[in-house]
């Protein structure tokens, strides 16, 4: 009894010091984070050796969502949404279908899965300049076409001004029903042919719900703006996406080559004589088997796209509205205008989004290791 | 159904050959065991047969079609492996449907037929379990679920009972067993372990770094193995093996084992000329102690003194020094309580021993 009381006393001094300081450096510096959203320290005199700080409460967050001039922050997190979705599909998608193709051992295998993990070592900003010497509008990509005598494309990758499905940010939180109910619908056609009952339960009845609620009742939800502001999707962002897909498929392959490679001989010769093709052993065994890994990759990548700077600063630079993203919103506004309080409110959404991903991930890999 | 024939099958894996040209029919219904120490091959020719393996000389056939080029999923083969192979993912009853849903049948027929699997394996209350909350047991019989109901042309099955406890085993062969007698699917059944080839054989092959030694019914095998290796593989304790010459004096026809002279019963080693040196076999329950011994010749006797003697129950093993120098197991009816040291009579049946040619170790009719 003492000496297990002593292993603990032991077991806690040794912990010690890094408890103090990731609850100072961390813990303590996000409650500090959150208090400063919540005052009003910017403007003049913000520099000041002992500034003014007075509490205002949410309106910072007011603001950031509501406000005239904070039309740019909401592009941003425009930005961001369609970043984050086409990060993890594109990443997920190609770093997969790399793992198939090597899982299948040609030769060469390791030589290839090297130069594809390769572009995880560089970083961001050495990647960013390389892509924007490819993507710039009369070199690079643009230019391949006339090896083989076509018309050099002119599509202008980082710098394009044009925008696609827009839409009205007054008609928010319907459009939100709509991406939920669509989802829901989707998840419950896929899981229709497997348990027509439990899909329609879970999936396709909510989802029919919701869906006929934003469209009926569309007009009686609030409006999320008092004037109509349109955002979308800016294809100016689209060779940012694709320089940080380049960057993380290879990750994402080497995470699923590792996992295909767990998968016993046995496993994949039973799904053979079971009548599986290639492809339904990926799609019915192989993928689904994987799913740990395909949770843990999204997690990755979208924590990673919700930070996203580096690779934006080095491509476009911190000033081109196009491309932009909160995180570079959040330096140019605490840094270049010195507005901290407004900066800080715009750490604590990007917080409260990551965690919205972490949380669930977290509590469930916390009850899996107590079952386990 | 359908039968199965192998000719001249060969396997290499880069310039090592591992399956020398093999010879094999396995007829409709029936239940072959193909059994040798690991790493014989007996796998290779399970997979080669399975399509799982491509083959490198030779043809195989299942059914009036040659199959060397047919894909595994079009030669309507079942497998169980030894670690089950089950899809963790899903559960039980899906694990037994996934074949029919590659096949595209019906939900109704996949239905039935997981469910009647189900029922006769006993798993129905484990339907909607995963396979990581199964015994190992249960877990074996989804694996033997998964194959039956595809309703194949052949069942293959490669060590399916070695990752289960000695009294689980003992159950499932006996299942195994009445399956078959149910199903009547061709099978081939791969073991090391020579117990389950007696048991669940129509006919035993005996393999042997990638050559058959053997193929015959169990008692064929047991009772007239071709050579010194498929005596000593089969029957456990496995056959004694002693040197010895052969002579012939006043037209009788004995073995001399050291300072010891056994009659040869006539039909034995006819081919055998006076001095010719041989090997002579005899099973651990051809040695008979105590009374069973009046049974026999007085010729067929002989002392022996007792190392070990090793109490199983119903019977015992005794490891017996004949002449101070050929050791026997013998095995023996009842609890022979023998102390080590003790000099005790002990007869031979002659009319069960074997005798083997020492330079090729085969047989001598
Ligand atoms: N993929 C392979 N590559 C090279 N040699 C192999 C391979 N698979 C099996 N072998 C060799 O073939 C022989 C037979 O193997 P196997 O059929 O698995 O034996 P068993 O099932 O009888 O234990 C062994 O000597 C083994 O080393
Ligand atoms: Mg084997």
């Amino acid at each position: 009894m003492r000496e297990a009381s002593l292993d603990r006393l032991k077991a806690f001094l040794t912990l010690l010091p890094s408890i103090v300081l990731v609850g100072v450096f961390v813990y303590g510096f996000i409650g500090n984070t959150v208090w400063i959203s919540l005052t009003d320290w910017g403007g003049s005199g913000s520099l000041a050796v002992d500034p003014q700080k007075n509490y205002v409460g949410l309106a910072n967050y007011a603001e950031l969502f509501t406000g005239f001039l904070a039309g740019g922050f909401r592009q941003d997190l425009v930005n961001a949404v369609f970043y984050s979705v086409m990060l993890l599909a594109g990443a997920i998608g190609l770093g997969m279908f790399i793992a198939i193709l090597l899982d299948r051992k040609p030769k060469g295998e390791d030589v290839l899965r090297t130069i594809f993990l390769y572009p995880m070592s560089l970083s961001f900003i050495v990647s960013g300049t390389i892509w924007r010497w490819l993507l710039a509008p009369q070199g690079g990509v643009n230019i391949l076409p006339t090896y083989v005598g076509l018309d050099p494309l002119t599509f202008e990758w980082t710098s394009s001004t044009k925008a696609v499905l827009e839409f009205n940010w007054q008609n928010l939180f319907q459009i939100m029903l709509y991406v939920a109910a669509f989802i829901l619908i989707l998840v419950g056609l896929w899981a229709f042919r497997n348990d027509p009952r439990k899909a329609l339960k879970r999936w396709l009845g909510p989802g029919i719900v919701i869906g006929a609620f934003a469209w009926l009742g569309g007009s009686i939800l609030p409006q999320a703006l008092f004037m109509e502001e349109t955002h979308g999707f800016n294809l100016a962002t689209l060779g940012i996406i694709m320089a940080t897909v380049w960057q993380y498929a290879g990750y994402t392959m080497a995470l699923y080559l590792a996992g295909f490679n767990g998968i016993s001989q046995d496993l994949r010769d039973a799904a053979m004589l079971d009548g599986a093709s290639e492809v339904a052993y990926y799609r019915h065994v192989a993928i689904p088997m994987l799913k740990p890994i395909t949770i843990s990759a999204v997690i990755i990548l979208s924590h990673i796209s919700l930070k996203m700077f580096d690779i934006i600063f080095a491509m476009t630079g911190p000033d081109n509205a196009q491309t932009g993203h909160p995180a570079l919103n959040m330096y140019l506004t605490t840094f270049r205008a010195n507005d901290f309080a407004r900066g800080a409110a715009i750490a604590i959404v990007l917080f409260l989004v990551a965690a919205m991903f972490i949380v669930p991930y977290l509590v469930s890999q916390y009850r899996q290791r107590k079952r386990g | 159904m359908a039968n199965v024939d192998l000719k001249g099958v060969v396997k290499r894996y880069g310039n090592v050959e591992v399956i020398h040209g093999i010879d094999l029919s396995v007829r409709e219904n029936e239940f072959i065991v193909l059994v040798g120490p690991s790493g014989c091959g007996k796998s290779t020719v399970l997979r080669m047969v399975a399509g799982l393996e491509a083959i490198s000389g030779g043809e195989i056939s299942i059914g009036d079609r040659v199959v060397n080029q047919v894909s595994p999923k079009d030669r309507n083969v079942a497998m169980v492996f030894q670690n089950y192979a089950l899809y963790p993912h899903m559960t039980v009853r899906e694990n037994m449907g996934f074949s029919l849903k590659m096949r595209r049948k019906s939900r109704e027929e996949m239905d039935s037929r997981v469910q009647e699997a189900a029922r006769v394996l006993e798993l129905e209350p484990y339907l909607e379990r995963k396979p990581s909350e199964l015994s190992g047991g249960q877990r074996q019989r989804v694996a033997m679920g998964r194959a039956m109901v595809r309703k194949p042309d052949v069942f293959l099955f490669d060590e399916p009972l070695s990752n289960l406890d000695a009294q689980l085993r003992t159950q499932m062969r006996m299942e195994l067993r009445k399956m078959h007698m149910r199903l009547k699917t061709t099978t081939i059944y791969v073991t090391h372990d020579q117990i389950e080839a007696m048991t669940l054989a129509d006919r035993i092959v005996i393999l042997k770094d990638g050559h058959i030694q053997q193929v015959g019914s169990p008692i064929e095998v047991f009772e007239k193995p071709n050579n010194v290796f498929v005596a000593r593989f089969i029957g456990n304790p496995p056959m004694n093996i002693l040197e010895g010459v052969f002579g012939v004096e006043d037209g009788k026809r004995f073995v001399t084992v050291g300072p010891s002279r056994f009659p040869v019963p006539d039909g034995k080693g006819d081919s055998l000329v006076d001095g010719a040196p041989m090997l002579v076999g005899l099973r651990p329950d051809a040695i008979k102690m105590g009374e069973n011994i009046e049974r026999l010749p007085k010729d067929w006797w002989c002392k022996g003194e007792v190392v070990v003697s090793e109490i199983l129950g119903g019977h015992s093993l005794l490891e017996i020094v004949v002449d101070g120098q050929n050791e026997l197991i013998a095995e023996v009816e009842g609890r022979v309580v023998a102390h080590p040291g003790e000099i005790v009579p002990i007869g031979f049946e002659f009319d069960r021993m074997v005798l083997f040619d020492p330079e090729t170790t085969n047989a001598l009719s």
